[in-house]
């Protein structure tokens, strides 16, 4: 039997979602037609809608409403320095510490030579405007402790400090708390090779 | 040759591999939560294997899934993709820094784009392993990949003569050659046309390379081309991507 092509276009769409192969979008179809057509007229609504509203703030690079997001226009932050992060889910996680009232810049990504993600894919041209503002004087760089995240940190601090600004890049080691017996190795080696001088 | 045989026929029989000492040269995301990731074995080669769960926040195996790290695996499973069940530190950590890194990483790519799956190459193991350390002192970044290059394509039965040209005479320094992939060098000048492709280079260039010896400038630049020209023939029309991102960024 054949089914109708709306259904096989709605299942050929479902499958741009990670993860989503044809038995599980054809389950997610046939749910939605069946036993929740309000749902996907929500969800039909809502994916319209965030498509037309939503797009990059001109300084920071996250998803936005506006040209420039509330926190890059916000009187309470402080302009000076400049934390650079890979994806929006790190930028509310600096948020959440409460402890950062600087400016952030998302690159949606990091530079994964094998992957063939470069400069262009993460906006690199964009971050090095961004950081010669005039105000900016420290860029803070907290990309992911994996070896790309280190290899865009490297890359990043050489842009930054040919341009004559401050870099620093965020510490790693022990975690909250951290027992050395239940610390993975590679975090203690590190926390070893990256010990600091007590004053 | 028999012994390489029956090395291939125990890696398919066995299922359970353990305690084998492994690079992960690349991993890609799978379903959900796992990664399929790609190791360089030191007695079976390059494996691929599905981590499961390891793109859940706590998994243990997050942190491990690391390159450039020394690190012992355990796996089983008789399809290509195997299930890896642990990889752990096994050797002092190998910190690769700024452009030490990006050849790392095209050091890996070389590895993904040109080692066969279950093909076992323990030599070319242990001379990955002491590139990456080389590496690590950030010397001589570009010597330290020519010769990978070149040890590489020969560990992997590709023939690279440099001490003799085509007709089995020794080279000679000081005459200019022309360099052809398969057939090997050949005295510039002589029959010409039969040759369209390959890289003119002088004989010193092919006898400092045969040696290791990179020291003259001459031979950098020369064993540069003649190992880009090399590597393009046996990688096919697909450029290398790290090389690309490395043009990309001078850009800036």
């Amino acid at each position: 039997m054949k089914s109708p092509a709306a259904l096989d276009q709605l299942i050929d769409a479902l499958r741009c979602l990670p993860g989503v192969g044809p038995k599980s979008a054809t389950r997610m179809a046939y749910h939605l037609l069946q036993r929740d057509r309000k749902g996907a007229n929500g969800l039909a609504v809502a994916l319209d809608t965030a498509l037309q509203v939503i797009g990059h703030c001109t300084l920071c690079n996250n998803f936005s409403e506006q040209p420039i997001c509330s926190l890059c226009t916000s009187e309470q932050r402080d302009a000076t320095t400049l934390c650079v992060v890979e994806m929006p889910t790190d930028l509310m996680m600096l948020e959440q510490t409460r402890s950062y009232k600087g400016m952030y810049f998302v690159l949606m990504g990091r530079l994964s030579p094998l992957d063939g993600i470069g400069p262009k894919e993460i906006h690199l041209d964009r971050l090095i405007k961004r950081a010669q503002d005039g105000v900016v004087n420290e860029v803070i760089l907290a990309t992911n402790y994996t070896s790309e995240g280190e290899a865009t940190a490297h890359y990043v601090s050489e842009l930054i400090k040919v341009r004559g600004l401050k870099v620093s890049r965020i510490a790693r080691g022990l975690p909250m708390g951290g027992e050395i017996e239940y610390v993975d190795s590679g975090t203690l080696a590190q926390a070893l090779l990256e010990r600091k001088n007590i004053t | 040759m028999s012994s390489l045989t029956t090395k291939r026929v125990t890696s398919q029989a066995i299922r359970r591999i353990d305690n084998q000492p492994v690079y992960v040269l690349h991993t890609y995301p799978f379903k959900e939560t796992s990664l399929v990731v790609e190791l360089f074995s030191k007695d079976f080669g390059r494996v691929a294997a599905v981590a499961k769960g390891a793109r859940r926040p706590r998994s243990a195996m997050r942190g491990m899934l690391q390159s450039f790290q020394t690190l012992s695996g355990a796996w089983s499973g008789k399809n290509e993709l195997r299930t890896l069940h642990s990889l752990d530190w096994s050797a002092g950590l190998l910190l690769l820094q700024g452009e030490a890194m990006m050849c790392g990483f095209y050091l890996n790519e070389l590895l993904l784009r040109l080692l066969p799956r279950e093909d076992a190459h323990e030599d070319l193991f242990d001379y990955y392993t002491q590139t990456l350390q080389t590496l690590m002192t950030a010397k001589e970044l570009a010597n330290t990949l020519r010769k990978f290059e070149l040890t590489m394509l020969q560990e992997m039965g590709y023939a690279v003569p440099l001490t003799h040209d085509e007709n089995d005479l020794e080279i000679d320094p000081e005459l200019t050659y022309c360099y052809e992939a398969d057939y090997g060098a050949k005295l510039s000048g002589t029959s010409l046309g039969t040759h369209q492709n390959g890289v003119q280079l002088l004989g010193k260039t092919m006898v400092d390379m045969a040696q290791g010896d990179y020291r003259s400038a001459r031979t950098q630049s020369q064993s540069k081309q003649l190992m880009r020209y090399l590597l393009a023939h046996y990688l096919g029309d697909k450029p290398l991507h790290t090389r690309q991102l490395l043009i990309d960024l001078q850009r800036f």
